[in-house]
């Protein structure tokens, strides 16, 4: 399979990234290519320009500032597995790098790249020529979602395995762009939409993760469901985080971004740990959540999971 | 730089020009360019493992990687593993634990297993499939490339075979 036609820049630095993706439209920055190469490959997207981050000085590794961790958003999933120093302090996270893909997905793909992975669906994360039975869907380029039957409406779901593991250590992004660099929650970067599930503005891109030292001083945990155990995309991805009275989770796979359960953390806010009050937070995993039949799992059965995985992941840090 | 450019890769320790434009694939200029078709297209999306190829000692899918951001580096493949005519340990005990079938998928699963023994030299079982997912094999059932692992590990080590 031929990727399609685009131009390459190899900026050296920050700037020059800005200024290579501000140029005209149709820019995309390319990090580990583990996700955005096979889509071109699938002609699920097309950017006109890649504007690489090989040789971007000042976005790769691991460093304190204050009691807050700063992860460059170029650093490898593998750079991330083999910390000791993050696998000690955010369990979360070294778990939910070490279950992307296979090893070299890992050493190949980044952090930030992770977390902007295009939502996948089985209606478009196929061939092109499996897709030319029927009209193109609205997130290629069509009119309609093959999966619920609606006209501009895309319900394809983020799926990547670290998003809900930094979202229950409360992250936020470090991001460079046309007006100069901002900060953001990670929440903030999804836009909770199918086809244009990111919001980063034109010209921009994420230049770092910061992990607030607080974080580090509860007990984190990401436990995924997916079909294979070697290399799969989670059916199902949940990550939880206890401390100070307070309970977080977060989880991937069931909706177009991947989502903090509010209604199951305000449940046990403040409440004694135990079988039955878990149930009752695992009762309300769901309500976080609109999940849209885009893969071959039923609804129900990813519905039930949410509540077995936060009640697994809850156990394995009590 | 949407035309052509000639880049110079360092393949095995030689040095290719190769004219490619921006969307040519590292696997591509290995098969179609230089003509090393030792290292193999499977899916061609990262799913299968059988384009693995060493870059700066990484064990990486060429199917994934642009060949234009591989100039610079220093690129091994399968052909680039024996050394004066004779096989890696790896290699040896691969063909003595008979962990080669149809033998498409063994490049990949060769090139896995040095950059990890390079890495971890005393890789434990669980260690050695946790690096070899991602590489598939439809005939051997993994056991015997498993064995196979084992067994070069124990021969760097001094140990018996």
């Amino acid at each position: 399979m031929h990727l399609p036609i685009f131009t390459h820049r190899q900026p050296a630095d920050v700037a020059g990234v800005v200024s290579a993706l501000a140029e005209g439209s149709g820019a995309k920055v390319l990090a580990g290519g583990t996700d955005l190469l096979v889509n071109m490959k699938h002609r699920i997207e097309m950017p006109e320009k890649l504007v690489s981050l090989k040789k971007v000085a000042d976005i790769r590794g691991i460093s304190l500032e204050a009691d807050a961790t700063v992860i460059g958003a170029a650093t490898t999933l593998k750079e991330i597995r083999q910390n000791s120093e993050l696998e000690r302090k955010f369990p979360a996270l070294f778990q939910a790098a070490m279950s992307v893909g296979s090893y070299r997905h890992q050493a190949m793909g980044t952090l930030g790249g992770n977390l902007c992975q295009n939502t996948r669906c089985r209606f478009f994360n196929q061939s092109w020529q499996w897709r030319q039975v029927r009209s193109l869907c609205y997130k290629v380029g069509g009119e309609e979602c093959h999966v619920i039957g609606r006209k501009h409406a895309c319900f394809s779901t983020y799926s990547g395995d670290v998003a809900p593991a930094l979202l229950v250590l409360d992250a936020s992004l470090r991001i460079a762009g046309p007006d100069g660099p901002r900060e953001a929650p990670l929440s903030a970067l999804y836009s909770g939409e199918g086809r244009t599930p990111l919001t980063l503005g034109r010209g921009e891109f994420i230049t770092a993760v910061v992990i607030p030292g607080a974080a580090a001083r509860g007990k984190s945990r990401y436990e995924k469901f997916s079909l294979r155990g070697s290399i799969d995309f989670p059916i199902v991805g949940a990550a939880v985080w206890r401390g100070d009275g307070s309970v977080r989770a977060a989880y991937t796979g069931v909706d177009c971004a991947p989502v903090r359960a509010s209604e199951l953390e305000a449940e046990l806010a403040g409440r004694e740990l135990t079988d039955a009050s878990l149930k009752r937070g695992a009762n309300l995993a769901h309500k976080a959540a609109k999940i849209a039949p885009t893969s071959v799992h039923p609804v129900t059965f990813k519905r039930e999971l949410m509540g077995v995985l936060f009640v697994k992941a809850m156990r394995a840090i009590s | 730089m949407g035309k052509k450019t000639v880049l110079e890769l360092m393949i095995n320790g030689d040095a290719f020009e190769i004219a490619c434009a921006p969307n040519m694939t590292l696997l591509e200029a290995l098969r179609d360019k230089a003509f090393l078709t030792g290292t193999k297209r499977g899916c061609d999306t990262g799913g299968c493992g059988a384009c693995t190829v060493i870059l700066d000692g990484e064990a990486v899918l060429a199917c994934l990687t642009l060949a234009v951001e591989a100039e610079g580096c220093d690129i091994r493949t399968i052909e680039g593993i024996a050394r004066d005519g004779k096989l890696s340990s790896l290699q040896e005990t691969f063909v003595e634990h008979g962990a080669i079938q149809c033998g498409f998928c063994s490049p990949g699963f060769i090139m896995s297993a040095t950059a990890m023994l390079a890495e971890i030299p005393s890789p434990g079982r669980e260690e050695i499939r946790r690096h070899l997912a991602g590489n598939l094999c439809r005939c051997t059932g993994y056991a015997k490339i498993i064995g196979a692992v084992e067994a070069a590990a124990g021969k760097d080590r001094g140990g018996e075979k």
